[in-house]
Order: C-alpha cells, then structure tokens, then sequence
C-alpha cells in the first residue's frame, strides 16, 4: 500500500518535472536561435562565406595535403614514439601518484576528513587546469621538448584519475571493509588486502581510458611546444610542407586507433 | 563464573537523533549460546556492532574480559577484536580473493601490517585455515575465487574467517538471512557444533523464533531499542513473542 502511493507519487513527479524541462526546451531553443541571428548580423557572417571556405578547405586537402609524402615517415616514426611515450609515461606516473592521492581523497578510505578536503580541492585545481595550458606555462620553463609534453601529461592524469579512482573508491561495499576492521586489522591491511582488490578493475579500465586521453591530448600539446609528433605538424604547417603534414596525421590516426584497439583487448583479458 | 562480556548502561543515539538502544544491561557467561530476537529496527545489529565496537557505543560500557572496549584506543580496539569473530548477514567476503585467502584475512590482526598487507600468512596460519575448510565442507573449493560460490557457502567461509582469529566470542548478525532454508539449517547447525566443541561463546542476531528456540541455551528479546526478555528458551510463551514482535509473529522463513 505504502510502496503504491509512493510510486504514483513519483510518477506525478516525473510528469511534473517533464512538463517542466518542456518548457524549459522551448526557451532554451528560442534563446539560441536568438542569439544566433543577433551575433550573425553582429559579426557579418554570411552563409555564402562559409560555403566559398569549403571551396577553399577542399582544395587545401586535395591539393596541398594528399597524396601524404610516405618518404617522410621514417623520420616521422622518431616523432610519433615519442608521442606514444609521452602518453605512456604520462598514464604510468599519472597513475602512481592518482593511486595514492585517490585513497586520501576517498571518503571510505582516507585517513581524515580534513586531508580529504585538502587533496579534493588540490586535485580539483589541477583537473580544471587544461593540459594545453599546463603545456604553455612549462614551456616557459623548460623550454620546448617532451620533457613539457610528459609533465602536462601526467598533470592532466593526475587530476582525472585521481577523481575517477576516488569515485570509484566510494562506490565499494564497505561491509567487507567493516568485516575486515572486525578482524583487528590494521589500516594498511585492510586497504590493501579489502580495498584493493575491489578497485582493482576499476583502476585497470580508468587507466587504460587514460592512456587513450593522452594520446589523442600529447599530439595537441606537441603543437604548443611539447614534442612529438604534435610538434612535427606545427612545424610542417609552418614550413608548407603539408604533404609531410598529412602523413603524420595519418600516423596519428593509426597510433589512436592501435591504441584503442589494444586497451580494450586488455580490459576484456582483465575484467 | 566470571561473565565474558558485560553491557552496562549502553545506548546508542544516532547522529539523526535515532535512539537504538537505550540503557542495555546484561552479562553473558562462557560457553552460552545467546539469541537475540527482535524485529526490524529493534536494534539488534546495533547491539551486537556496539560489542566489538564498529558502532561508538553513546553512553554506558561494553566490558569484555575485563576490558572496557568502549575507553580503548585504537590500537587496544584492534587487540579486543582479534579474539572477537564476527559473522554477516552478506558474508562480506572479498570477491576477488580465494576462499583461503578470505579465511587467513582472520590472521590479519596476528600477522605484521606488511606481511599481511602483501597476503602473506606463516605455514601455521595456512595450515590451520586449510583445517578450518576441511571442518565445514570446502576444502575443495580452498583456491575458488570467493564469488564463485553458493550462499551457503560463502556463509561457511564467513565463519571460518571468523574461526581463524581463534576467537573467544563469535558475533553474528543475521547469518541465515539471505540464505534458502535447507542453507539455513546447514549454517546454524555448523555454528552451534563448532561453538559448543571449541567452547566458543556465541551471541547471533535472529529473525526467526522458531529457529532461536532450536539452539539458544538463552534467548534476548529486544524491542525499540530495550531488552523485554532474557530468559531461557523454555520460558518464551507465546504471550511473550507477541509482545517482541507487537503481536506480529515474524515470517517462519525470511522472505528472500
Ligand atoms: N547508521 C545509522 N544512522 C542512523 N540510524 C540508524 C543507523 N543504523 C541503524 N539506525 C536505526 O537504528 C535503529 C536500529 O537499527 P538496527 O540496529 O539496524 O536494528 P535491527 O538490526 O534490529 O533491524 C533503526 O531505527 C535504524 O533505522
Ligand atoms: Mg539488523
């Protein structure tokens, strides 16, 4: 009886809150629309522009860009390792440091509630602080190089893997935690005999997720001065040597796709 | 002789201002079999979390051996426990470890943080658990990963675990609440067999009347928070259980 009124309750609530974002739809695509006709006149964009860009970007491609020069690639692959140990280095150290920053960011595992905070806002900073803006301010120091690409790296993996480990680590069932505590257990041991073993895949597939983000992000940063082969297509777009570029586009493209391919070989073997 | 275990004056207030207890009083005696009945929210889990400490006892004292659990610091909490084995309701197995594994985490508070951290356990240790799997039926089953087994099994490498501290108190919460009733039986009969050979006292939470008169030598009955009962099985009319249960005699067998 109780259950029943409850569930119609929500119902009526669903309703209520769908008729709600309805509206709400409405508004918002009104608003947008508005907007849009309001910063075209603003800024003289014309339909007619973007179609003669087209035009443009499609002779670029054609003409500029293919055939990709393939004599290129042997020098280019010095590049694209790089790239990949970029994105390795920085998931590995990343990793590390997220592993321990994680369980003192937890709220089932960390040693005090004010440590938590403390990590929590730290990593927070880091988190909201783009890996291309981490890369511009360490070129300012370090010079260009993958020195800059790795630290943006890791930085950047520090900050989404320890949120996502910490997430995960709240989410395992602390009845086997208690179970151990019941035991006389220490902390450590109950960590990393209770704890770990339930974050385990969890841990595995964040990290391999990771790998993929650094990937795709380390060829970003390159441009901005990391190294790699980010920075090769910096440096081709620079001298017009567009057929060299479109080869190493087409390497990173095989690189993401490997990358991809493999880490999920490795998540179906783990899990 | 000298009781085991004293509750003197306990409550429990919740944060939220739930009262779970309130002014709990009784000895329990070496080599007793103590039921506690009651139904759901009586406060039965909280009484029995309040005796090893998982719950912060409000006011009042928890006196094992001697031992004020409630005054300890931390570290003298971790020594209490050891000799105090504690059973589940969701056996609270690690999944991913083998049953061997889970029944050695027992050991854990014997064994050095590092060491036991890192899983590794003395020859003694090992055989003993082996031992221990062989007394309830899973020696077979000793390298099966932990989800890999039935209820009722999981259930007996929950007590093993709790055998391997080679405690002198077994708490149980609920030990045949998720299990079906031919698991059921299997369970309680291992309990009360191991108990009553190794002279192990034993307090268990139950749901069900019927199966508390089957093997308590003493029964606890406890409603909103407050012991109306505590007396021999014999002496539980059925006046009694419905006043426990507010005239709401609890299912024969707990729905699943
Ligand atoms: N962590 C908690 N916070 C607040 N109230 C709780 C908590 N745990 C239990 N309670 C409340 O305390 C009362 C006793 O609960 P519990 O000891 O679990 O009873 P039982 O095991 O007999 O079902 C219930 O009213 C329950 O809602
Ligand atoms: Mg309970």
């Amino acid at each position: 009886m109780h259950n029943k009124g409850k569930r119609v309750m929500e119902l009526e609530e669903i309703r209520d809150i769908r008729q709600r974002k309805r509206v709400q739809t409405i508004l918002i695509t009104l608003l947008v629309v508005g907007l849009t006709i309001w910063s075209a006149l603003g800024t003289d964009f014309s339909v007619y522009e973007v179609f003669s860009g087209l035009g443009l970007i499609s002779n670029f491609v054609f003409i500029d860009l293919l055939p990709p020069d393939v004599s290129t690639s042997g020098s280019l692959l010095g590049a694209i390792l790089e790239t990949l140990y970029m994105g390795f280095v920085g998931m590995v150290v990343g990793a590390m440091i997220a592993l321990v920053l994680s369980f003192l960011a937890a709220g089932t595992t960390t040693p005090h509630p004010i440590i938590q905070v403390v990590v929590r806002a730290f990593t927070s900073i880091i988190r909201n602080i783009p890996g291309l803006i981490w890369a511009l301010i360490l070129v300012a120091s370090y010079g260009i190089g993958v020195t800059v690409g790795t630290l943006s790296l890791i930085l950047g993996s520090v900050g989404f893997l320890t949120r996502v480990f910490a997430d995960t680590l709240e989410e395992i069932d602390t009845g086997k935690i208690e179970a151990l505590n019941a035991t006389g257990s220490s902390y450590l041991q109950v960590l990393a005999q209770g704890v770990f073993p339930q974050f385990i895949p969890g841990f595995v597939a964040w990290s391999l997720y990771n790998l993929e983000l650094n990937i795709r992000a380390s060829t970003i940063i390159g441009m901005v001065g990391g190294g790699g082969i980010g920075f090769a297509i910096q440096k081709g777009i620079k001298l017009f040597q567009y057929k060299e570029v479109s080869m190493a586009i087409i390497l990173v493209l095989v690189l993401i796709l490997s990358t991809e391919f493999l880490t999920s070989k490795i998540r179906e073997r783990i899990i | 002789m000298e009781p085991i275990l004293k509750i003197e004056n306990l409550d429990k207030v919740y944060p939220d201002g739930t009262v779970a207890l309130s002014n709990i009083n009784f000895n329990v005696y070496p080599g007793e079999f103590v039921v506690v009945i009651g139904p759901s929210g009586a406060g039965k889990s909280t009484l029995l979390r309040c005796m090893n400490r998982l719950v912060e006892p409000t006011n009042g004292n928890v006196i094992f051996k001697d031992k004020k659990i409630n005054k300890a610091n931390s570290k003298q909490v971790k020594q209490i426990r050891r000799e105090i084995g504690m059973v589940f309701q969701n056996f609270n197995l690690i999944d991913r470890l083998t049953v061997l594994n889970n029944v050695l985490h027992g050991r854990l508070g014997y064994t050095n943080t590092i060491k036991g951290s890192l899983g590794i356990f003395s020859k003694k240790d090992i055989t003993e658990a082996e031992e221990i799997l062989a007394r309830v039926g899973l020696s077979k089953q000793k390298y099966k990963r932990a989800d890999e087994l039935s209820g009722g099994q999981m259930q007996r490498v929950g007590i093993s675990r709790a055998l391997s501290q080679r405690p002198r108190l077994i708490l149980a919460d609920e030990p045949i609440a998720s299990l079906d009733p031919a698991s059921s039986k299997n369970i309680m009969d291992h309990i009360y067999n191991i108990c009553t050979e190794d002279k192990i006292t034993a307090i268990v939470n139950l749901h069900q009347v019927e199966v508390a008169i089957k093997y308590a030598t003493r029964i606890i009955g406890i409603q909103n928070g407050e012991v109306i009962f505590d007396g021999q099985p014999s002496q539980l009319t059925d006046k009694v259980i419905d006043e426990i249960y507010h005239d709401r005699r609890p299912p024969l067998v707990h729905a699943q």
